[in-house]
């Protein structure tokens, strides 16, 4: 145990314990609450995530730019290898504690009112609470097993949660779609933690960060666990379960897309970097970059409101893990949590949407998909508070000055234009291709924005339609207002400020104001062209399916492995089947001749025991027949026999 | 003189032929008279192995015993065939038949 004296040592531990242990707590609480009393929960969970978020506050207000905190207990020893659980929190990990149980605290406090009236309410905050408590796990956790573990109870309760409506087919199929796609990932991060413990014989970040040199078997663990992150953070080519974990609540993707799922990924990337080498780098440059060119293109083409937002999510993952790969780590982690704000806000504007259309189509039973913005339009006479929130969130989205998008996106490409160097180089095409996505994400967002508020109304012009209650609007509010500038710098054109400052390890990839600047007239340039191809819709089958990669999916994987049980369940009914009713055949047939053995033989020679005795018994009964002088024959008969026997 | 074995045949076959009426005759009275046969021809014997000790008559006497035994026998017999006679209406052995069953 290191710590600083420059903080309250005891205090410190029980703010870090409670912000870890709190979510868990309110996890327990809305399972144990009685049926009777949950709507209780609606006020527990927040209750508890905002005392958890004040906790992490106090956290990372101690360990900011300190000494990083770190302590270790013995978990178990197995043949002579002991394994540790423990906490680190340096800024990184310390700031991501913030920002998970901060929008936690808000997403529980949305769903109080977004979920009221909903049969589940106990497994839902539940869920979220244990959700959030191992988000947390990750994100403190000192070595990659104890990651690993809570790794996977991330997925489990994203599993539990993408499927809270499990009796729409849709929702129970997307959860397990996402489930099974996070398992291909850990698969890897499971191979690469074997690597690593093969090698370095230590999980601990510590112990594994301190020897530098780069190695070939560091480039294959590195690579293994980039894995684990793919399949978590959506990354080309396992994205597509994100899409379609929008059948969950609208409030879990907000947390899902910011705070807890997806983050984790871009989050374990920055946390491990050291271990990267500089071929798994370009490795993971390059899968970022194809993954941010495929979500922003497909977003473009989406119907969906939650769609298009998921296509926007995959997009910039994708440019995190671009950024973390052309080695700007914390520029990677400086977007991540300008995202988490942005993109928790977006969902959860769109969650009002949906939420305040829902509500007036119970009330007026008039059936439409209220998340289709073809139906949409108009709504920002009916829903103004909305309307500013999706403004403010979306210009983030964007990138516009003064937003804070605009700053950590500033810093990926700062750091990008480093990364490139000066020669033409692959590198180029990268640096051009974040270009393409910035401009790409301003067009899908302004569509997303125009159609849904702007223009005539459509399928929603009779309905009477009222803004939230005010449990969401008061999270959709802090959220907007993290949306800005000043949550990552006082200058709205220096990224270099107050996060990013905490972040850096080294010196390089300061701000560079002809980024800047190209980038703000860049997206502004951008804008305009969204504005003047307004109301136009691209139709464009390939977009809509995400480049077909799950009729890919089908035919490379779903397929042959149906062919494969098919050929199996042949195999069985044909091969194992008939050599079982061979055997039995075989089997009834030494049968019959055991039995006709025991009733020829065994029987038999029961059945001429009992005869011969008969026999025998009548033939002396007859010497007895009551016939005086028969007996006087034997006797005469048995004296001859008696004299010719001793006479002879 | 005539020689033993002659009288030894003769009461062989008396014997024999006694022992048959007993075996095969029907009526309870031809059984007695068979058992008397069969009395003489052991009588006979007595007598003829006597002449083998001039000196000794204890083979007469025994014979003399003997037919005393047979006339007792022979009187006890027929009064159990007249009281048996009595009781079933019949002299014939097989008929009377109920120890058997």
């Amino acid at each position: 145990m290191a710590a600083t004296p420059s903080y309250d040592t005891a205090v410190f531990m029980a703010c870090a314990f409670s912000a870890l242990f709190l979510p868990l707590f309110s996890f327990a609480v809305s399972l144990l609450i009685s049926e009777k009393y949950s709507w209780l929960v609606t006020f527990t969970s927040p209750f508890l995530l905002l005392l958890s978020t004040l906790a992490a506050g106090v956290v990372l207000y101690s360990t900011w730019n300190q000494q990083p905190f770190t302590m270790t207990w013995n978990w178990f020893t197995v043949a002579g290898s002991t394994f540790a659980v423990g906490v680190f929190l340096n800024n990184i990990s310390a700031l991501m504690l913030l920002v998970v149980t901060l929008i936690s605290f808000l997403v529980n406090s949305y769903s109080a009112g977004y979920m009221a009236g909903d049969p589940d309410l106990k497994r839902y905050f539940g869920m979220l609470g244990f959700f959030t408590f191992s988000m947390l796990g990750i994100v403190i956790a000192d070595n990659l097993l104890l990651v690993f573990v809570f790794w996977e109870l991330v997925g489990f309760s994203s599993f539990m949660l993408i499927g809270h409506w499990k009796e729409k087919s849709k929702a129970a199929d997307a959860a397990k779609r996402a489930f099974i796609f996070n398992r291909v990932g850990d698969v890897g991060f499971l191979i690469g933690l074997m690597i690593l413990w093969a090698h370095a014989e230590s999980f601990n970040l510590i112990t594994l960060s301190t020897s530098s040199e780069a190695l070939s078997w560091k480039t294959a663990a590195s690579l293994c666990i980039f894995c684990g992150v793919i399949g978590k953070s959506a990354q080309f080519p396992l994205f597509s379960w994100l899409p379609d974990a929008m059948e969950g609540p609208t409030p879990v993707s907000a947390l899902i897309h910011a705070a807890t799922m997806v983050a984790a990924g871009v989050f374990l990337l920055a946390r491990v970097y050291f271990l990267f080498t500089p071929f798994a780098l370009d490795f993971v440059a390059l899968t970022g970059c194809i993954t941010a060119l495929l979500g922003a293109f497909a977003a473009l083409a989406q119907n969906d409101i939650k769609k298009i937002l998921a296509y926007s999510t995959i997009s910039q993952l994708g440019f995190m893990v671009l950024a973390a790969g052309a080695g700007a780590p914390e520029a990677a982690m400086l977007h991540l949590v300008t995202h988490a704000f942005f993109k928790a806000c977006l969902f959860l504007a769109a969650g009002a949407v949906i939420h305040a259309l829902h509500q007036a189509q119970n009330q007026s039973h008039f059936p439409f998909d209220a998340q289709d913005i073809r139906h949409l339009g108009g709504l920002r006479k009916k829903l103004p508070f909305t309307f500013f929130v999706f403004i403010v969130s979306g210009s983030a989205l964007s990138g516009l000055p003064f937003f804070s998008g605009f700053l950590s996106k500033d810093a990926i490409l700062a750091s990008l234009m480093v990364w490139k160097g000066t020669g033409f180089s692959w590198r180029w095409l990268i640096f051009g291709s974040a270009f393409v996505v910035s401009f790409t994400t301003v067009l899908y967002t302004f569509r997303l924005i125009w159609s849904v508020f702007q223009g005539e109304e459509k399928s929603t012009a009779h309905l009477s339609i009222t803004e939230p209650p005010l449990s969401m609007r008061v999270p959709m509010t802090v959220l907007a207002i993290a949306s800005l500038w000043i949550i990552v710098s006082p200058n709205p054109f220096d990224f270099s400020g107050w996060i990013y400052g905490g972040l850096r390890s080294n010196s390089e990839y300061l701000h560079i104001s002809a980024i800047s600047i190209a980038s703000a007239s860049w997206v502004l340039l951008a804008l305009a062209f969204a504005y003047l191809i307004k109301g136009r819709t691209i139709r464009s089958s390939m977009l809509l399916n995400a480049f077909y990669v799950n009729s890919i999916y089908k035919i490379v994987v779903e397929r042959p492995l149906f062919q494969l049980a098919e050929i199996t369940a042949r195999t069985d009914k044909k091969l194992i089947d008939g050599i079982l009713h061979t055997a039995a055949y075989a089997q009834l047939i030494i049968a019959n001749v055991a039995g006709w053995f025991d009733r020829a033989m065994i029987d038999g020679v029961v059945d001429d025991a009992a005869i011969l005795a008969k026999g025998v018994g009548s033939f002396t009964r007859s010497f007895q027949g009551g016939k005086i002088q028969l007996y006087i024959f034997w006797a005469i008969f048995a004296v001859i026999i008696f004299i010719i026997w001793t006479l002879l | 003189m005539f020689p033993i074995a002659h009288f030894l045949y003769l009461g062989a076959f008396l014997f024999s032929a006694g022992l048959v009426i007993v075996i095969v005759k029907k009526n309870m009275i031809m059984v007695l008279l068979g058992i008397e046969l069969m009395l003489n021809a052991s009588n006979l014997n007595l007598v003829t192995f006597n002449q083998l000790y001039p000196d000794s008559i204890q083979g007469q006497m025994f014979a003399l015993f003997v037919i005393i035994v047979a006339v007792s026998e022979a009187a006890v017999g027929l009064a159990i065939v007249i009281k048996v006679y009595h009781y079933y209406q019949t002299s014939v052995p097989d008929e009377i038949n109920e120890l058997k069953d």
